[in-house]
């Protein structure tokens, strides 16, 4: 028996796409070699990590909590959710479903002296449930958090299911939690969370980006419209997973997953909207399953991703024409940009300043998987990239949720398979 | 001479059948890998929205795909699933959900 779907093809794509790579000049001349380690296996779900100067590592598993990774490689468990196991202390009201659950953490600028982080996770305080952003305080000894401070409760959750792919309860969360060095903020993203009215609300926190202070209140500037939340710092977005702040001028960009079509990496301007309104009767649009048009037309099948693009925009620049443009846009494809970050230091050769997006893959309607690692070069406007090439990994691909620069100069790369990965340029 | 042209027979027939079906295994481990690990992990134990395949039986296996083959859907996944399935044979299916059921235990 031949097997009706085998790797061969895959291999023959890749062949091509290789050979495409080096007729588009994407090789690098001072490109590092990588070596990876494992650095963590076995985990349920890694979402994200941050790190303190000397390797410590908090992280975060989706169903399990907030655990941290010592220097020594001792692991200690934090904060567990319900139905957790292996915690001592546990918050009962943080819980997964779906694609919600713990997502983002960040370590607090001024961790040495007021030894606080940032946890953005699902809880079931309110009805229906919400995502919040926890501050929570780290003991001397690393063994523990207390003083829990909600400094966002109200995100929105999915409660229900609805008639989309992946229509289960908890969709669209965003999740990321970021400090930008360059005015010490801290930007969360979120989701629409499968809700056509959610992204272009000016007073419901999904779909957008939110800049605040470690209180939770507004930070001066955000520029969005009148009779907007004034935390809102950009709106009119779908999923948020990945944001980062490029070095020299902590410019934020996003990595935003596409819906069929169109993952988009989008430089953020203060007060921005990022175009993307699934609203039934917007743009032409006729009545969608569930009043969310966001994976129509055709939303159960495959079909031609510009003419998707066509018909819902992730960036509608004729309903908006002042929305923020994407600088790319996966070439029309959508295999799930979840993470982001920039290169740093000489040790990264020509990848200097390169943005690093994790992509988890989707293979759906003819497009390829796309597990995978890119290296973006984004224009200095930010409109346009300069070049994108795929990341020569040292390991297997998988689902990657999370791209961290660690304050070793290493790229750390969490799969959703359960593994953390070193990755070292030489 | 007739007892060892009998015996000589029924080797040749087991050894056909034994490599068929480790011909099989490789097939499906190759289908897996290619069409259902990036979902459902390397090891089958679900990632994210996927499900885990650990410790499910080959008829549940077999009936999932086969109801996906014919367009059913069965739960939000199913715009995945579905294009996935169509294009499996009966004995993909079978062979398929024998190495899932005896892989993933």
């Amino acid at each position: 028996m031949k097997p009706a779907l085998t790797k061969s093809s895959i291999r023959a794509a890749l062949a091509s796409t290789a050979i495409l790579c080096v007729t588009m000049g994407v090789a690098h001349a001072q490109a590092p070699t990588l070596s990876q380690t494992v650095l963590m296996s076995g985990l349920e779900g890694p979402w994200d990590m941050a790190f303190l100067d000397d390797g410590t590592m908090f992280f975060t598993e989706k169903c399990r909590g907030l655990s941290v990774r010592l220097p020594s490689g001792d692991v200690k468990p934090l904060l567990g959710m319900v139905r957790s196991s292996g915690f001592d202390n546990i918050a009962y009201d943080l819980f997964c479903e779906g694609q919600a659950g713990m997502m983002g953490v960040a370590v607090d600028p001024d961790f040495a002296s007021n030894r606080r982080i940032y946890v953005m996770s699902t809880s079931s305080l309110t009805a229906p449930a919400s995502n919040r952003v926890m501050r929570l305080e780290v003991s001397e000894g690393l063994d523990a958090v207390s003083n829990r401070t909600d400094i966002v409760a109200d995100i929105p959750f999915k409660p229900r299911s609805s008639a989309h792919p992946f229509g289960g309860p908890g969709a669209h969360n965003g999740g990321r939690v970021r400090f930008n060095p360059g005015d010490g903020f801290l930007y969360v993203t979120t989701g629409d969370t499968h809700n056509g009215v959610v992204p272009q609300s000016p007073t419901l926190m999904g779909g957008k980006v939110l800049r605040i202070d470690t209180d939770g209140n507004a930070a001066a500037g955000n520029g969005a419209p009148d009779g907007f939340d004034a935390r809102i710092f950009t709106y009119g977005h779908r999923n948020v997973q990945g944001i980062a702040f490029r070095p020299g001028d902590n410019r934020a960009v996003v990595a935003e997953h596409g819906p069929w079509h169109s993952d988009e990496i989008t430089a953020l301007v203060p007060g921005g909207n990022g175009g993307w309104d699934p609203r039934p009767g917007m743009g032409g649009r006729p009545d969608c399953p569930d009043n969310y048009c966001g994976y129509s037309p055709n939303q159960m099948e495959g079909m031609d991703p510009g003419e998707r693009a066509a018909f819902m925009p992730m960036t509608d620049l004729n309903s908006f024409p002042d929305a923020m443009p994407p600088a790319w846009n996966n070439n029309r494809l959508s295999q799930g940009t979840g993470s982001a970050a920039f290169l740093q230091g000489e040790q990264w050769g020509d990848w200097n300043g390169r943005m690093v997006v994790g992509i988890m893959g989707i293979g759906f309607g003819g497009t390829p998987v796309g597990q995978r690692i890119d290296l973006i070069d984004l224009a200095e406007d930010g409109l346009s990239v300069n070049d994108v090439s795929e990341m020569p990994l040292p390991m297997e691909p998988g689902r990657f949720r999370s791209v961290v620069l660690g304050p070793d100069g290493n790229l750390y790369a969490a799969m959703d398979e359960g593994e953390i990965y070193q990755i070292v340029p030489n | 001479m007739k007892h060892h042209l009998l015996a000589a027979a029924c080797a040749a027939l087991l050894a056909s059948f034994q490599t068929a079906s480790a011909q099989s295994a490789a097939d499906a481990a190759e289908i897996y890998a290619s069409n259902c690990a990036a979902c459902h992990g390397r090891g089958g134990k679900g990632v994210s929205v996927y499900p885990s395949l650990v410790g499910r039986t080959d008829a549940y296996i077999a009936d999932r795909l086969t109801t996906y083959r014919a367009r059913e859907r069965l739960g939000p996944n199913s715009a995945l699933m579905i294009p996935v399935a169509v294009k499996l044979s009966d004995e993909d299916i079978t062979s398929l959900s024998v190495f899932i059921s005896t892989t993933f235990k």
